[in-house]
């Protein structure tokens, strides 16, 4: 199938290097790989993909990749973004197909474009939150909504400057539950970027103490479902 | 298949979670077979093994045979299976180990051991094979330490001796053939003893004592079943298969990258290696193939870096053809290469500019012994000629670290020979400033100092490794005679090299000491913090094992070893006059310079060097 493949010098060369986004989901098993490894695992990747990719210049070349917003260990994602750059002019479609064949279903990649805002822009994220329980109610889940919108949630939060209390609640933009047949399905949107930047585990965190949910070794899953602008808009 | 809340309560989950790039899923209804490939330590060691990589190809390659892997779950991880009473899994089905045909475990080093009977433990089966009824799968062992399979020889049901790239295959055949017609597995046992060349079934075997100790015979029970087992070997190397796809660990492992495999044997040996001995004869592949190969594996894994992987990688006779095909498109791929093993007296700058390795700023070199006449003694032919040599290159080309690896406690040492070791890493700083054109910064020489275990199938096999007090005396001793603060020394655990020492060399005696050993929680014994001296040596006390009977006894010419039962190619005889060699200090030369007779020819092979192969 390699063979297949046209020779990377059969593509344009490019007049300046060319950055494309890369949206992918991480799924499955991949909830449970670091950014760091993912990082690692990117590389490869792309090497197994042949893209015609831009090398940093100086002493010790690299492909430049930039990633959107990092994912916490132990989510699941639908809308991972990662830029790239490129020397030769390969089109979008052409690169989804190397990197298809380059990895799993669980680490797939849905679109390619040429980006028009900076990662930057991204401020929060949504997230899909499942928490089991034997006997879902709607008293439970009225009270999950509560907890995630009544100012101050105190809870101890790591940050560069080490561990402090904080009030959480100032990074979650809106919150929603509902009972379902095997617990509950929580909706919520939460500051993310590099400037304000809530980890999901929190929202579980504040349930499991303030609810005594998860107490007798029930699951929970988290999938992150988009990123959004400032104004709740889909970050692209 | 461990759940969320597990997999989110233990220190690196990805060693568990699988969905690797590369993994082989097959649907188990479909198969005739089901092999579990274990490598008894952590994923991160486990998915750095060369063969474990190739067995895992060559098995999956028949469509009815399904190999998976299995690793030892870390501490954090077996207490929780424990607690919910989870059994260990294959990584790629999640399905019990125990409902497999097969556990094959590859036996590395003999540190491994407690892991294999905890693996057994956590996959809820009976550690010893006469415990185990046909229900359970058949427990195979191979790798080096299955050279001499003993001391765990009763908890398997068959071993591989030598390489298995036939012969694994040839055993799963037979077994599905077998089943087909509705044999136990006492049957199929007995069949593959018979029938497959380097298949050694340890309850086929009754072994008898002498009243010192000592092993007096090894009788088969049955007819047919061979009186000594002949290692098998692949004799051509360009047609061996090999795995063009790689499973990619997502999290970083020991060995992260390709592991090209040059050439198997090594034309030296080294009195003390194993290794140089129960892997000849030297074969090697040629450089188109491996020019292929590396080529492939890079399209399939986009590993950043190529490791040449063979015992002494510059003794490959087409080296340099090699290098030069790879960097024709290695460096366009910003590939990196790198050579694990050097010799001093080959190297050389041209090949120092080609490798990353080297390119790196430290460099290692093994004189192994401090003066000429113990590297004599040890048949390490190198000089102090050659070491500075190499030394003074690397200075001039801008390093300042150099690694110098030794042994200590080998056969006919002084404490001249422990002077020698500082003397030549003292020489070392002074070959740094007498470079021209040597690095601004100070030189800094670190000595590693590792302890002598007599191995199984080498010229020292018959000899008495030094108590743990004389190599913690000398190890102190060498601390002693290390002034010079651009030396930096460190040395290896003398009490891991002894109780090493017993587990290399021991008999089927040794059983009930690692079950006990087992039932006292050991595990991760090659792991500094869970390794303890004093809890080995009150279990072996306690199973009325004196270790000094295994490690520090003087073996006579004649003993009955535990290991003869396996014919691995080198005579005992051969080895003997190594040994001989060695006390009357002389030296053998290389099997390319003049065939010393070892034997190993009988094998045959393809394009080696001994004269008189059969092919
Ligand atoms: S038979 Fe001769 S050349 Fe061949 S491995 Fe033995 S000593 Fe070396």
């Amino acid at each position: 199938m390699l063979s297949e493949r046209k020779e990377l010098n059969e593509y344009p060369p490019l007049a300046e290097p060319r950055t494309v986004r890369l949206r992918f989901c991480k799924r499955g098993a991949l909830q449970y790989i670091s950014h760091l490894d993912l990082q690692r695992t990117f590389a490869r990747i792309l090497a197994r993909a042949e893209l015609p990719l831009w090398y940093t210049q100086g002493f010790n070349p690299h492909p430049k990749i930039v990633f959107g917003l990092p994912l916490p260990v132990g989510s699941e994602s639908v809308c991972e973004l990662v830029d790239i750059r490129i020397e030769r002019d390969m089109p979008c479609g052409e690169i989804l197909e190397r990197l298809h064949a380059a990895t799993t279903p669980e680490l797939d990649f849905t679109e390619c474009y040429v980006p028009e805002r900076k990662f930057a822009d991204i401020a929060s994220a949504e997230y899909k939150i499942h928490i089991d329980a034997a006997v879902p109610s709607d008293e439970i889940a009225c009270a999950i909504k509560t907890v995630l919108t009544t100012s101050p949630l105190k809870m101890m939060k790591r940050s560069k400057s080490g561990e402090k209390e904080v009030d959480i609640i100032p990074f979650i933009k809106s919150a929603d539950a509902v009972p379902d047949g095997t617990g509950y399905t929580l909706n919520v949107l939460l500051s993310a970027g590099s400037t304000d930047n809530l980890n999901p585990e929190y929202v579980v965190s504040a349930l499991r103490q303030r609810l005594l949910l998860l107490r007798s070794g029930e699951e929970y899953s988290v999938m992150r479902l988009r990123v959004c602008l400032e104004n709740g808009e889909e970050f692209r | 298949m461990f759940s969320c809340s597990q997999l989110k309560s233990v220190s690196k989950p990805g060693r568990y979670a699988g969905g690797e790039f590369g993994q082989i899923i097959k649907d188990k209804e479909k198969v005739a077979a089901r092999f579990a490939f274990c490598f008894p330590d952590s994923y991160e060691i486990g998915m750095s093994n060369l063969g474990m990589r190739i067995l895992y190809g060559v098995l999956n390659q028949a469509d009815d045979v399904w190999c998976e892997r299995v690793f030892s779950p870390w501490k954090d991880m077996e207490e929780r299976m424990r607690a919910d009473g989870v059994p260990l899994c294959a990584h790629e089905s999640g399905d019990p180990v125990r409902d497999f045909d097969f556990l094959g475990f590859t036996l590395q080093y003999e540190m491994c051991y407690t892991n294999v009977l905890n693996v057994l433990d956590l996959a809820g089966m009976p550690l010893y094979a006469a415990e185990r009824d046909d229900t359970y799968p058949i427990v195979i062992g191979g790798g080096p330490c299955a050279y001499n399979p003993e001391p765990i020889a009763d908890f398997f049901d068959l071993f591989n001796i030598g390489e298995g790239e036939e012969m694994l295959p040839e055993i799963v055949r037979l077994y599905i053939k077998m089943k087909e017609k509705g044999a136990t597995k006492a049957e199929f046992l007995i069949e593959a003893a018979r029938t497959i060349p380097g298949v050694y079934v340890p309850s086929l075997y009754d072994v008898t004592y002498n009243s010192d100790g000592t092993v007096k015979a090894y009788t088969p029970k049955y007819e047919g079943v061979p009186a000594k087992v002949t290692k098998r070997i692949v004799k051509d190397l360009d047609k061996m298969f090999f795995p063009e796809a790689v499973v990619m660990p997502y999290i970083e492992c020991v060995q992260d990258r390709i592991m090209l495999e040059v050439f198997r044997g090594c034309i030296r040996g080294c009195r003390f290696c194993q290794a140089g001995m129960i892997y000849r004869p030297v074969r090697e592949k040629s450089p188109e193939t491996l020019l292929r190969q590396a080529k492939c594996l890079y399209e399939n894994t986009g590993y950043e870096e190529i490791s040449l992987t063979s015992l002494s990688i510059s003794d490959y006779t087409r080296l340099h053809e090699l290098t030069d095909g790879l960097i024709e498109w290695t460096n366009e791929k910003k590939v990196n290469l790198s050579l694990p093993s050097l010799r001093v007296d080959s190297f050389s700058r041209e090949l120092m500019d080609k490798v990353a390795s080297v390119r790196a700023s430290s460099i290692t070199f093994a004189p192994e012994a401090g003066t000429q006449r113990l590297r004599d003694v040890i048949n390490k032919n190198v000089t102090e000629e050659d070491l500075m040599r190499s030394a003074g290159i690397a200075f001039g080309s801008g390093k300042e670290q150099v690694k110098l690896y030794f042994m200590n406690g080998l056969p006919t040492e002084t404490y001249e020979d422990l002077d020698g070791i500082a003397a030549l890493a003292k020489a070392t700083v002074e070959q740094f400033y007498a470079t021209p054109n040597h690095g601004k910064r100070p030189p800094q020489v670190t000595i590693s100092v590792s302890c002598f275990v007599p191995k199984p199938f080498t010229p020292f096999q018959w000899e008495a490794q030094d108590t743990v007090e004389t190599l913690e005396e000398k190890n102190r001793y060498i601390g002693t005679r290390v002034t010079d603060r651009k030396i930096r020394y460190t040395h290896h655990d003398a009490r891991v090299s002894h109780i090493e020492a017993v587990l290399a060399l021991g008999d089927r005696r040794l059983a009930p000491a690692l079950v006990k050993a087992h039932e006292e929680g050991f595990e991760f014994d090659a792991w500094d913090e869970y390794f303890s001296y004093e809890k080995w040596m009150s279990v072996f006390a306690a199973a009325g094992i004196d270790t000094a009977f295994y490690a520090n006894r003087r073996r006579d010419k004649d003993e009955v070893l535990p290991w003869d039962i396996i014919d691995c190619g080198v005579t005992k005889s051969f080895l003997w006059r190594e040994r001989e060699k060695a006390y009357g200090e002389t030296t053998t030369p290389s099997c390319r310079e003049k065939c010393s007779g070892c034997g190993a020819n009988c094998l045959g092979g393809k394009d080696i060097c001994c004269p008189n192969a059969k092919n």
